[in-house]
Parts: C-alpha cells; sequence; structure tokens
C-alpha cells in the first residue's frame, strides 16, 4: 500500500518538473506584471521583480513634456537576463508602454520583434485619473509678450547693467565735486594751515584743548622728523631744544604758551618759516578746523 | 591761571636758585652722578611729597640722603624696617618711668625732617600703614597724645625691586601715598670709573689707638651749606611758578588718557594730575625756569604715574611693562581729540 503511494507522488512530480522544464524552453518569461490596482495620475506605481531579457536596462533621460516619469526602483541580476523593480507616475491619464522609457546601457538597439534574442515585451501600464468626466481645465497661460531683442533674461540683464552704470556715474560725480571742494578748502601748505590758528590763539580765540594740542601737534610732528619715537620721553624735549630748527621754534612756543607774560611780538612768519614748504597733512594730529567758541571753557570753568 | 597768587621776585628766585646750586654742588662732592634722583629728592623736599627709590642693593641711596641732610640742617633718621619691626618702633611708646611711676612717651625715630625708611617692604603691613598714615597726617598719635611731626618731613623709602621673597608688596593704595617713585639706574661707566677713583683715595683713619679703612660716610662734610630757612623760601617760591592753562589741559589729557588705555586696568588717580603739576613747578624752579614747560611733563610723568596705574593682566602676560605705557600715552598727546580715544576704549 504504501509503495503504491510513493510511486503515485513520484509521478506527480515528475510531471509537474516536465510542466516547468517545458515553460523554461519558450526563451523569455511573459513579463510577471501583477495586477495591482492602477494609480492615478500623479501618484506612483510599482512593477515589481519583472525579469527582462538581455542586457541590463536604464531609464532614458526624460523630455520635459513626457507624462509619464519613470524610475527603476531597484535592479539584480536573474540568471543571463535582469530582474527589475519599474516605479512610475504619470502625469496625464492613458495609457503607456514602459518599454518606451527604456534603453540597454551598453547602447545596443531594443529588439521589439517577439521571439527574437533579447527582445522586450512591451510593458503596458495604465493611468486613471481621479477627475469627474466633462470637468473643463483652465486654459494653459498664454505666453508673454517679451520685447524684441533676446528674450526676458537678457531685458533683465540689460537694466541690471544700466542701473549699476548709472548708480557709478552719479557716485563719481558726487566724488569729483567733493574733491574739487575740499581742494579749493584746503590750504596749500601747513604754514597756511597753521597761520589762522596761531594768529587766533594770539587773539585769545583758541579754547586751552585746542592750545595744548597745537603744542602737542608740533612736538609730535618734530618728534617724528627727527626720527626720535624711541627717544626716552624724558630725554625727548631735550633732544628737541637742541635741533637748530626745532629748537627754536618750540622754545618761542614754550614761552608763548606758558610764561606768566608772554612776549608780546610774536613773529609769526618767522614762526611758520620751518612750515612753509610742508603739504597742510604733515601733521595729522592737527584736527582745529572746527573750533570751540572761547566759551567752551565753561568745562575748565566749572571745575 | 590763577594757581600763583604772587609773582615770584626776580629776588627771590635768583636766592632759590643760588640754594638749590648749593646743595648740588654739595651732594656732587660725594655722591658721583645721580644728578636725576637728587633733582627728584629735592622736588620731593621742596613740595612736601614723599618719594619711594627702587633700585638694588650699592647704588648710594643712604649715602645720597645722609649728605641732603646734612647739606641743609635737617634731622635725619633712618629706619631698616624687618620683619619683626613693630609700629612703636617707628612712632614711639608710652614708658613706665620707675622714678616717678608715671608714664611717659618715648617718640619714635620717625619725629625727623628726612626720615630714610630702608626696604619699605620688608616690614609687615600694619606697621607699613601706620608709616604711611603718618606720612599722610603729618601727625603721630602716641597714648593719648597727639603730636605733630616736624616740618619740613619728607619720607624716603627704598625697595629693592628684585629681592622679592619675605617681602609685603605695598598696595595701590599705599604707594598711592608717594608722590614719586623714582626707579634708580645703574651709574654710566664714566660714572663709575670716577666712583673707583674717588673710593680708591679713601685712605686709614686712626681711631682710639686703633684704625678704620675710610667710607664715603666719613669724609661728609658737617657744615651745611643751606638753612632751614632757605628751604622754607624755596618751597614757597616753588608755589609761585606760573602754570600756564595750557599746561593744565596737558595734565588732564595724559591723566585722561591712562584711564582710557587699552593695556591699563586702573589709570590714574586725581592726585597724580595733582603731583604731576607741584613737581613740575618744583622742577622748573630747579631749571632756572619761574613758569612750567611740556618738558617738565614729559620728564616727571614715569616717577608720578606708573605706580598709580595698574596694567591689565593680559597686557602682562604680553610682555608690556608700565614705562612703556607712559612712553606710548605722552607719544599720543595732540592726538587727536580724547572723546575719540574714550570711544575707542569703549569699543
Amino acid at each position: 500500500m504504501i509503495r503504491r503511494r510513493a510511486l503515485l507522488l513520484a509521478t506527480v512530480c515528475a510531471l509537474l518538473a516536465c510542466g516547468l522544464s517545458l515553460r523554461a524552453q519558450e526563451g523569455v518569461l511573459a513579463p510577471q506584471v501583477p495586477a495591482p490596482e492602477i494609480p492615478s495620475v500623479g501618484m506612483p506605481g510599482l512593477i515589481q521583480e519583472l525579469v527582462l531579457s538581455g542586457s541590463e536596462l536604464e531609464v532614458r533621460p526624460r523630455d520635459p513634456k513626457d507624462p509619464l516619469v519613470l524610475r527603476i526602483a531597484r535592479v539584480s541580476p536573474h540568471g543571463s537576463d535582469f530582474r527589475y523593480d519599474l516605479e512610475f507616475v504619470g502625469l496625464e491619464p492613458g495609457t503607456y508602454d514602459l518599454r518606451d522609457g527604456l534603453r540597454r546601457k551598453d547602447g545596443t538597439p531594443i529588439e521589439t520583434s517577439a521571439g527574437a534574442p533579447g527582445s522586450l515585451p512591451a510593458i503596458p501600464v495604465e493611468v486613471r485619473s481621479v477627475l469627474q468626466p466633462g470637468i473643463v481645465k483652465p486654459h494653459p497661460p498664454s505666453d508673454l509678450d517679451v520685447p524684441g531683442f533676446g528674450g526676458y533674461r537678457t531685458v533683465l540683464v540689460a537694466a541690471g547693467v544700466l542701473w549699476i552704470a548709472g548708480l557709478l556715474v552719479i557716485l563719481l560725480g558726487w566724488r569729483r565735486r567733493r574733491r574739487a571742494e575740499i581742494a579749493e578748502q584746503r590750504p596749500a601748505t601747513l604754514a597756511e594751515r597753521l597761520r589762522p590758528l596761531v594768529e587766533r590763539a594770539l587773539a585769545g580765540e583758541l579754547s586751552r584743548e585746542q592750545r595744548s594740542q597745537l603744542e602737542l601737534s608740533l612736538v609730535a610732528y618734530w618728534r617724528r622728523k627727527l626720527d626720535l619715537e624711541h627717544e626716552r620721553p624724558a630725554a625727548l624735549l631735550g633732544r628737541l631744544r637742541e635741533h637748530p630748527e626745532a629748537g627754536p621754534l618750540l622754545s618761542s612756543l614754550e614761552a608763548w604758551l606758558h610764561m606768566p607774560s608772554p612776549p608780546r611780538n610774536i613773529d609769526v612768519t618767522g614762526l611758520l618759516a620751518p612750515y612753509r614748504n610742508l603739504p597742510p597733512d604733515a601733521v595729522p594730529e592737527l584736527d582745529l578746523q572746527s573750533p570751540e567758541p572761547p566759551a567752551g571753557n565753561a568745562r575748565a570753568a566749572g571745575r | 591761571m590763577t594757581q600763583n597768587p604772587a609773582q615770584l621776585s626776580r629776588d627771590d628766585f635768583q636766592k632759590t636758585e643760588a640754594f638749590i646750586r648749593a646743595v648740588r654742588q654739595r651732594v656732587a662732592t660725594v655722591v658721583v652722578g645721580q644728578d636725576v634722583v637728587v633733582e627728584r629728592l629735592l622736588i620731593a623736599l621742596f613740595t612736601g611729597g614723599h618719594i619711594l627709590l627702587q633700585g638694588v642693593p650699592g647704588l648710594a641711596k643712604t649715602l645720597l640722603i645722609s649728605v641732603l641732610s646734612k647739606s641743609i640742617d635737617l634731622d635725619f633718621a633712618r629706619i631698616q624696617f624687618t620683619i619683626d619691626l613693630l609700629p612703636s618702633d617707628i612712632l614711639g611708646s608710652e614708658i613706665l618711668d620707675q622714678r616717678t611711676n608715671e608714664f611717659r612717651v618715648r617718640k619714635g625715630p620717625i619725629f625727623t625732617n628726612l626720615l630714610l625708611a630702608d626696604e619699605i617692604n620688608r616690614a609687615a603691613p600694619k606697621v607699613q600703614g601706620a608709616l604711611l598714615e603718618a606720612m599722610q597726617e603729618r601727625k603721630v598719635t602716641i597714648g593719648n597724645e597727639t603730636f605733630r611731626l616736624p616740618a619740613p618731613f619728607l619720607v624716603i623709602a627704598t625697595q629693592n625691586p628684585v629681592e622679592q621673597s619675605g617681602t609685603f608688596e605695598l598696595p595701590e593704595a599705599q604707594l598711592d601715598r608717594f608722590m614719586l617713585v623714582h626707579r634708580l639706574e645703574y651709574p654710566s661707566p664714566e660714572e663709575e670709573r670716577e666712583i673707583l677713583i674717588r673710593n680708591s683715595a679713601l685712605g686709614v683713619q686712626r681711631q682710639d689707638g686703633g684704625a678704620i679703612v675710610q667710607t664715603e660716610f666719613d669724609v661728609l662734610k658737617k657744615e651745611p651749606v643751606g638753612s632751614t630757612n632757605e628751604l622754607v623760601a624755596a618751597m614757597e617760591a616753588v608755589h609761585r611758578v606760573h602754570v600756564s592753562e595750557t599746561f593744565v589741559e596737558h595734565v588732564v589729557d595724559l591723566v585722561n588718557r591712562s584711564r582710557v588705555h587699552k593695556s591699563i586696568e586702573l589709570g590714574c588717580s586725581p592726585r597724580a594730575g595733582i603731583a604731576l603739576i607741584k613737581a613740575a613747578r618744583a622742577r622748573a624752579l630747579m631749571h632756572g625756569r619761574h613758569y612750567t614747560i611740556p618738558e617738565d611733563l614729559f620728564a616727571l610723568a614715569e616717577d608720578v604715574m606708573l605706580h598709580r596705574m595698574r596694567l591689565k593682566y593680559e597686557a602682562i602676560a604680553e610682555g608690556v611693562n608700565g614705562k612703556q605705557i607712559v612712553a606710548e600715552l605722552l607719544r599720543s598727546l595732540g592726538g587727536g581729540p580724547l572723546e575719540a580715544k574714550h570711544e575707542m576704549a569703549r569699543a
């Protein structure tokens, strides 16, 4: 009894094996397209485990106007063929053949005639619309009327260049005018710049801060000119006093600014003689162009 | 400027000049060089300030002060500060007189005209405090009695800048009471040669059947070249030296710059400005002028300001020292309005 049953089981297995081998001899397995639900516009559809014969496939570069987006989600070898997972998104409803969006990686053409070795069968998919039939679509936007030369982008660039050029013209013009104004106001030499200051100081019109700054600025100028930057402060003014040009000048300035009864006849021209050929900005510390009124001594008076 | 209510007369000016010249000549017979130190000591004496001398041992500090006191006929006392010194050792104390069975005041060495506080940083802070308080108030309380210190009264303290072990550094508040802190430098080669020649010429002095090798102290002339009256006249003359508004402005500018400098944590107090003006007046007189000039300010700034400033930690770590900062402050004078400096400091 048991022997008869085993014989029956062996016969069934042999029949199944024969059937499978006959299927395999057909050359190409028919696309095992599952029967998924039909994706709607904009929603992804997926075809899995699709075995396609021939060399490996890839997605063709897409034209922006194509109504279908195709992507190979996964690929793996399957004997001499390849097994693919294909993902697609339809942008318009309709029926499409995914084969149209594929090409061989090795550049060989795709054979479409059935039965030919390496031929690719059609991979039909459908994209449905969720809109009710009869809905009126909006009109597509009409092309803008762009001026004749070169299109919108060129017009933008040209406008930007013009705007920057205009700004530069305005800025450079203002700068040139300002330079001209300053040049008109600026004295030609340091002596010319100092003369009104000294005369105002003689007339008692300079505040104590300005007198202080005038004196120390000139000390700083001579210190730089005689290269005494690294001289000890205690010895600096002694060294300046020894100099044939700076000495008499600073001494008369000291006498005038510090003596209880300064000498009345100050030779301003002689005092300023060493500065006659110097540029007006030779003493950068000297910045007394906007003098405070004598009443500015209120701060000191309040002490 | 209204700091000089009465102008200095030519006669007073000449007398003071002669007195100063005589004192300097007398000092020069014993001490070689050190003109700047002598000048600073006289400035302190004429202005009633006190002076701290910083220098290594052997720079004739004690000799200098001895000869100065003998030149002007002033009392002189010297205290060697040590760790075990007590305030009563300086100020004095009450002692019990066993004959009368009553307490009697014994005045300390502070009751003198010139007091040399040698190595002041070796004493404990309470001793330093007692001395510095007496310096400020010019009076001393012993028991229940208060005594005024003699006039003139000048403390000349010394401090060794290199040997710091077992010392108590004077805090800024106490350093501020010294009008001047002068850092002594080594003599020049010429001066050093002269010192050696003079020292070699000192002989041996027979004494009590024996003999001692003479030192410079043994050849000090006893007769003064100036009297206390002349000193008082010189002090009065200093107060009549003219200080211009411009000079005051220089001082204000300098002191303010010390408060906004990026490397200074604690700038100079107004006392620094006061000391600068006082010292500048005395220096002007000693240089034959009856008015101050920027040279006085530049010469005295380091001695007056350096000990009144505290540098920032970052500046010290970068190797910046106070002398450089004072030099920088002086160089910056006249360089633009102060407001701009304030803005820079705030930024």
